[in-house]
């Protein structure tokens, strides 16, 4: 049966390929890229299990995320590996991203591993982006509702991508139907075809090594196989073990249904995404497009183009002064930004804090002008119980 | 025809009817998937109010909803405003979403002003932006009176 598969699927090529020796000096750093696909790999398989039992519709995900959290056997576990599990990604991604500046890992031949990386990292805030909308809670109506504006205010066609991402002119059942199909389909597809690319490039031009690497220590390191997988996979179990813990001891948040007439919610995105919510108060007026289209986009565009930028071949951190101070300024200021949206003080304003009365009343479906037969509700919080009474009588009457 | 020439039909032919089924199918299915970006809503009016009721020189919030086609289902929506009647039977109705990134906007009795919890933005009594990023004033709703109820115009 070996021999039959050997011959076959030339399992004695694959090995020697995999035996092949590393460069030396590599660190546990260069395990960083194996944690990340296994945090895919970890997401891919908790999102199958979730989707099981979730339905894209708002009538629907926000009972169907509670019915996961609180009836279906280990579901609350099953969510919280995997809302842990993308927040411990971006973490991830972001350390090897750090750790491949660095290094400098990105320079010639590497190049296109490098671009590659850098659109997985895209694929990766995707992937957060679209999934915090699909339990259509108030934290994900509103970090919704934001993030697709901070899209509106791109020059020319800004609006049009919004609505397209929208679905329609605001968030509603149609855009929680293409970030549901987003988030299941078309980013799955695009991550798993981006990261077979990148291992490639990966096998094919072999581990960068560290900056002390001289080129005789390129193929007189330690193995790949069995050695680095061995230290990939007690980082992969030990990463396994706080996630799970994490998802054991530290529920989930799920807030209240989406309400979109709700003021008293102060929206926030999730964490990896603050820094850019916290940037934006720094611009206004004619300068608000500085913050939600200029910087970042300029900023992804700097970093998706680095080594066409930086062409030296030096590596050692110390010599390319010019990187590491960029580096360390970036860093600094994502960190900063993000530690300022997290501890920034919720509004209070002297009207929200009267208690509202709410009052329903229905008028005749005949005084619109369109032909569409439904009824309008009216809330006043003002209204006195009288009041109150008085309207709902008004309405029962012209039904 | 030489088998170099050849070669090259066949590889220009390849290339050609790869071309034309992608546009075949990559056409319809782009339209398909940016065309809500050209939909139009239908506009309607929605009363909020009779006008006694909402008679006030103050800001009102006012909370309604009204029905409209989201998509492929006919959708309860939710509107949050404010309301205030200048005494001449000018009413003015303001749309709480923030014109910076979408965020309720809260009216302050006692700062006089509309404060969005989300960049800071701050807007005074007639819409302006006072300060913050908003590049636009808050969005004004046109409004409409009949047989003493207050309409706005939902787009």
């Amino acid at each position: 049966m070996k021999q039959f598969l050997n011959d076959r699927l030339l399992l004695d090529g694959v090995m020697a390929h995999l035996r092949k020796p590393l460069p030396k000096h590599i660190n546990l750093l260069f395990s960083l890229g194996s944690l990340a696909m296994f945090l895919l790999l970890l997401q891919a398989a908790t999102g199958a299990f979730l989707a099981l039992s979730y339905s894209p519709s708002p009538d629907h995900a926000y009972n169907a995320v509670n019915y996961i959290n609180d009836e279906v056997p280990f579901g609350k576990f099953v969510r919280g590996l995997h809302h842990w599990g993308a927040s411990a990604m971006v973490i991830i991604v972001f350390l090897h991203i750090l750790r491949v500046v660095l290094y400098g890992s990105y320079k010639a031949p590497r190049e296109l591993t490098w671009v590659v990386g850098v659109l997985l990292l895209l694929v990766t805030l995707g992937f957060g982006f679209t999934g915090y909308l699909l339990p259509w809670d108030e934290k994900a109506y509103w970090a919704t509702v934001v993030g697709i504006e901070i899209s509106s205010a791109a020059p020319v066609l800004g609006d049009v991508v919004a609505k397209i991402m929208r679905g329609g002119a605001e968030v509603g059942a149609v855009t929680l139907s293409r970030f549901y199909a987003l988030h299941t389909i078309w980013l799955p597809w695009l991550a798993f075809g981006l990261v077979g690319l990148h291992l490639f490039l990966v096998r094919f031009y072999g581990s960068s090594g560290t900056p002390k690497n001289t080129p005789e220590d390129m193929e007189t390191g330690k193995p790949f196989y069995p050695d680095q997988v061995f230290e990939d996979v007690v980082g992969m179990l030990i990463l396994f073990v706080i996630l799970a813990c994490a998802a054991l001891f530290a529920p989930v948040p799920l807030e209240d249904v989406a309400d979109p007439t709700n003021a008293d919610y102060d929206p926030r995105p999730e964490w990896y995404f603050l820094f850019l919510f916290q940037l934006l108060k720094y611009f206004q007026g004619p300068f608000e497009i500085l913050g939600t289209f200029v910087i970042p986009t300029v900023g992804m565009l700097l970093l998706l183009f680095l080594p066409f930028l930086d062409r030296s071949e030096r590596k050692v951190l110390w010599k390319r002064p010019i990187a590491m101070t960029v580096t360390s300024i970036c860093v600094v200021t994502i960190v900063g930004l993000t530690i300022l949206g997290a501890t920034a003080p919720k509004l209070e304003t002297q009207e929200e804090a009267q208690p509202a009365d709410e009052v329903q009343q229905v008028t005749p479906p005949d005084t619109e002008t369109t032909d569409i037969d439904e009824e309008e509700d009216v809330f006043d919080f003002q209204l006195t119980e009288e009041e109150i009474e008085g309207a709902r009588e008004v309405g029962e009457d012209s039904q | 025809m030489s088998k170099e020439g050849r070669r090259s039909f066949l590889q220009i032919a390849i290339a050609c009817i790869g071309g034309l089924m992608s546009l075949a199918a990559g056409i319809p299915l782009i339209g398909f998937a940016i065309s809500p970006a050209w939909k139009k809503g239908e506009s309607q009016w929605v009363d909020v109010g009779t006008v006694d009721r909402l008679k006030n020189s103050r800001f009102k919030k006012v909370n309604y909803t009204f029905t409209a086609k989201d998509g492929w289902v006919k959708a309860t929506k939710k509107r949050s405003v404010y309301v205030t009647d200048a005494g001449n039977g000018a009413w003015s109705v303001f749309s709480r979403t923030c014109s910076h990134l979408g965020c309720l906007v809260r009216w302050d009795e006692s700062k006089e002003s509309f404060l969005c919890p989300c960049h800071g933005a701050v807007f005074d009594k007639t819409g302006a932006v006072v300060a913050g990023p908003p590049p636009r004033p808050l969005q004004k709703l046109e409004v409409k009176v009949e047989n003493g109820l207050l309409y706005v115009k939902e787009a």
